[in-house]
């Protein structure tokens, strides 16, 4: 595996449901209504139960580690929520190699909503085992 | 910076109890299931940002702070030392480390910066967690 500078990884694309933000509201921890009570959204003046911005750190985590399992591990998964994502609509998750260092491999990850807009920027490095 | 968070910078150092946490199999279980990620690994060793679950969300406030109602998450960053496997007790604490105000579309933003360290059992550093939280 030789990672080179501009190599986009293959995208993985999310279906996340007001479920899932349940689902993960329990595995998480986070109860915070604003992720599965619509009227608690709508209170605050939101146009619905948003995404936890922590899950979608998590399918960045997935997109990194999975590229990169047979040869490396993820040291730095660093994000920056820009806009807010609804459920029910795809999520796509990216990344690109940005750099390569010696053993480590930087990414630029972000997710994308249904209109284009990165919802999340950030980025990610990867140490090569060999 | 404004007056207001002039003040509020006297919160900065401020640090929640300190948390000990159980890695458990079906924990772990449940939580690659819920941010649907299908790889065996995560059976046993924590995906990446698996010790988000050991921490306090919403986050917690300082005794004395009167500032805003509700919350919204800005950023979240892991680094990730050493690998969490089921069976592992974490330990942790989180500091608030930065209190800064920003000028949005509606007016000024406060953010909230946390950062956290989770230990295991033997005191070794294994994941370092800053979170930019924002207060409106």
């Amino acid at each position: 595996m030789t990672p080179r500078v501009g190599d986009e990884l293959p995208e993985l694309v999310k279906h996340p449901t007001t479920r899932q933000l349940v689902q993960y509201a329990g595995a998480s921890g986070d109860l915070y209504e604003m992720h599965y009570d619509q009227e608690f959204a709508r209170a605050l003046e939101l146009p619905g139960v948003i995404l936890h911005g922590l899950l979608k750190t998590a399918f960045l985590g997935e997109l990194a580690t999975k590229w990169s399992r047979d040869w490396g591990r993820l040291t730095v998964l660093d994000a920056t929520y820009r806009g807010m994502d609804l459920p029910r609509a795809p999520l796509r998750c990216r990344a690109r190699v940005s750099a390569v260092r010696g053993r480590n491999v930087d990414l630029e990850v972000w997710t994308e909503d249904a209109r284009g807009g990165r919802t999340t920027i950030g980025t990610a490095t990867i140490e090569s085992r060999t | 910076v404004t007056a207001t968070a002039e003040g509020l910078r006297a919160f900065i150092g401020w640090t929640a109890d300190e948390r000990e946490d159980a890695v458990e199999a079906g924990h772990l279980r449940r939580f690659a299931e819920a941010i649907g990620d299908p790889d065996a690994r995560w059976l046993d060793e924590a995906p990446p940002t698996f010790t988000a679950s050991f921490l306090t969300e919403p986050p917690p406030l300082p005794p004395g702070w009167d500032r805003g109602s509700s919350w919204l998450n800005a950023g979240d960053r892991f680094e990730l030392l050493a690998p969490i496997r089921a069976g592992d007790v974490i330990r942790s604490r989180t500091v608030l480390s930065d209190i800064y105000e920003k000028s949005g579309r509606s007016g000024e933003l406060l953010f909230l910066v946390y950062e956290t360290e989770f230990r295991d059992a033997r005191g070794r550093l294994a994941v370092r967690h800053r979170g930019t939280r924002l207060r409106r």
